[in-house]
């Protein structure tokens, strides 16, 4: 029974993930299917690639304005939301609806929005007086546009994560906070945070490694790299290297590049937001 | 983490002891609707737009500064985007590949999950672990060598027995379907459901000469409903918006999906807006309205996950 899924697993995930790490050092010639190893020659042909170097430091730039911002909003409203109210179940659907729908669509809208001068997000700047850039065609401006439509698309999950983790703490602790007279906003600092530390080491490393991999909305609003490359990202370097220049060795070279990112970033995580035994 | 006490939506925690002035009670509590009611439009607002724009006609698109509602609701967009790009061919291609994906995730996971929680042999946890390991790996981790994968199938697609010579899976359905017709995820969900299961069910199947996958078949299986409904609308949703992989290995405009060919008639007719919001109108409320119904499998799935 458990036969095909294994060699499932095995052949098309397995296998995969070993012949990234091998590919790497190789030069695969994918017309003759040659197969040459090659050493570090792949990792050195990248790191002299300007393009790759500016995309490492997007995509580390739309992670660290992603992720904290999109978790510092997440989490109040999941505070907000733990309030017993009718209408919670709709604010919650509401906020959860960009993360159901698909990113290439969604995003499609969002480039309609952002258009300069007929989009409606210059629109509405425009009645606060405010002469909003050109946005998406802008090399200043791409990347904050994709920074705020990735923010907006990755709240609902956040907020859905941190709601389940208030709705099981234990209710005495806010008993016992509300006759010491600590105001609202108190317990939240004081005993809220810290008890969804474990809560936010869940949410931080499924964040980071969703923003780390964040590609359609990239590839959507800001096609080849955006304007002057100004927003080319890891993800759509790989795409590029290995689907448009179809150098596999180097494409791999650059996915064990983001692995390393990943499981650095993990290790950091969980140093910063406690012990393993904390974890879910 | 309970997900039955999150569908209920609240808890009483937050509410203040009835010894306040029910005057600030109120007024917090205008506050707190008002705040949650900006953010929750600010939320919609993008796909009310889509569908707003889907409506508008040309020299009402065209007009600057733009109107809020269209100034003659035009529904005939939707049936002159479908003959102007092949948004039905898409549409149709989106829908058997999600509905591919979730049968075999379903029949595979269960058969899977099943094993590791009910059928004890050697080097279980072992292969429970490695499951859980593969949960774990990055997409960009894998996904070059699955193309090629998928190109070097041998026989298919012109290939020899080596796998060359010919474009393997490469456009075709077997290549948009077999890859990703099952999820690690959907294994892990249905072994904790299956393990929940309590034993003397199983015990009594035995005695009454059930083999192991009559167990399975008739009598786990119908117990873990709730499992079925998770696992299967989250593999339709992420396999109906999934882009990069059909975007890798599909050129074929016949074998596109929805959101593949949503992309290429954007790039291809960059200032279509009405269509192209009616084309994205189709693509996500099919995907809005099943969540609406079924928010609760959804939730359920996604805080136990919280990756697509």
């Amino acid at each position: 029974m458990l036969a095909p899924s294994v060699i499932h697993l095995v052949w098309w995930i397995g296998i995969p993930v070993a012949a990234t790490f091998v590919l790497a050092f190789t030069d695969y010639d994918i017309l003759a299917g040659t197969v040459e190893f090659n050493g570090l020659d792949n990792f050195r042909e990248i790191f002299s690639d300007e393009t790759w170097n500016a995309s490492i430091w997007h995509t580390v730039v739309f992670t660290f304005f992603t992720v904290p911002v999109a978790m510092a909003i997440a989490v109040v409203l999941a505070v907000l939301l733990n309030v017993k109210m009718r209408a919670a179940v709709w604010y919650r659907t509401a906020v959860f609806m960009p993360h159901v729908t698909a990113t290439v669509a969604i995003a499609l809208v969002w480039m309609w929005m952002f258009e300069p001068r007929l989009g409606v997000v210059n629109t509405m700047l425009g009645w606060v007086g405010i002469d909003g850039p050109t946005w998406l065609a802008d090399p200043d401006w791409a990347l904050t546009a994709v920074i705020i439509v990735s923010i907006w698309k990755g709240i609902g999950i956040k907020m859905l994560i941190y709601l389940a983790a208030l709705q099981a703490m234990p209710e005495d602790v806010y008993e016992a906070a509300r006759i010491d007279g600590a105001s609202q906003i108190q317990q939240f600092f004081a005993i809220t945070l810290p008890l969804l530390k474990p809560a936010t080491f869940f949410v931080l490393v499924v964040s980071i490694i969703d923003s780390f991999q964040a590609f359609d909305q990239l590839y959507v609003l800001t096609p080849d790299g955006g304007p002057g490359n100004s927003t080319t990202v890891m993800t759509y370097e790989i795409y590029r290297t290995a689907f448009k220049e179809f150098n596999m060795g180097a494409a791999c070279a650059q996915s064990v590049v983001l692995f390393a990112f990943l499981l650095v970033l993990m290790l950091i995580s969980r140093r910063l937001t406690g012990k393993e035994e904390d974890v879910r | 983490m309970s997900a039955e006490k999150l569908l209920q939506g609240d808890t009483d925690r937050g509410t203040r002891p009835a010894n306040r002035i029910p005057l600030a009670r109120l007024l917090r509590r205008t506050a707190l609707h008002l705040v949650l009611a900006t953010v929750s439009l600010a939320m919609v607002l993008p796909f009310l737009w889509m569908i707003i724009t889907s409506l508008k006609t040309d020299p009402d698109l065209a007009s600057y500064p733009p109107n809020l509602l269209p100034q003659v609701w035009d529904w005939d967009n939707y049936s002159e985007a479908l003959e102007y790009a092949p948004f039905g061919t898409y549409f149709k291609n989106s829908l058997l590949i999600s509905f591919g994906h979730t049968a075999f995730n379903l029949v595979l996971a269960s058969t899977a999950g099943y094993a590791l929680a009910r059928v004890p042999f050697r080097g279980r946890t072992l292969v429970f672990m490695v499951v859980l390991a593969t949960m774990m790996i990055p997409t960009y981790t894998k996904i070059v060598p699955q193309y090629l994968i998928a190109k070097g199938i041998p026989f298919f697609g012109g290939n020899d027995y080596l796998g060359q010579g010919g474009h393997g899976w490469l456009d075709s359905w077997w290549g948009l379907i077999v890859p990703g017709a099952l999820t690690p995820f959907a294994i892990f969900l249905f072994r904790q459901f299956y393990l929940s299961l309590p034993r003397e069910l199983e015990e009594a199947a035995r005695i009454d000469g059930m083999g192991e996958f009559g167990i399975y078949a008739r009598v786990m299986t119908p117990l873990v409903k709730p499992a079925i409904a998770t696992v299967g609308l989250l593999t339709f949703e992420s396999s109906w918006n999934n882009f990069l992989w059909p975007l890798i290995i599909t050129s074929d405009t016949n074998l596109r999906v929805i959101q593949v060919g949503l992309s290429t008639f954007q790039q291809a007719d960059q200032n279509a807006w009405a269509y192209l919001m009616a084309g994205t109108t189709l693509a996500t409320i099919p995907m809005v309205v099943l969540f609406l119904f079924t928010q609760r499998y959804f939730v359920q799935g996604f805080a136990r996950s919280g990756i697509k």
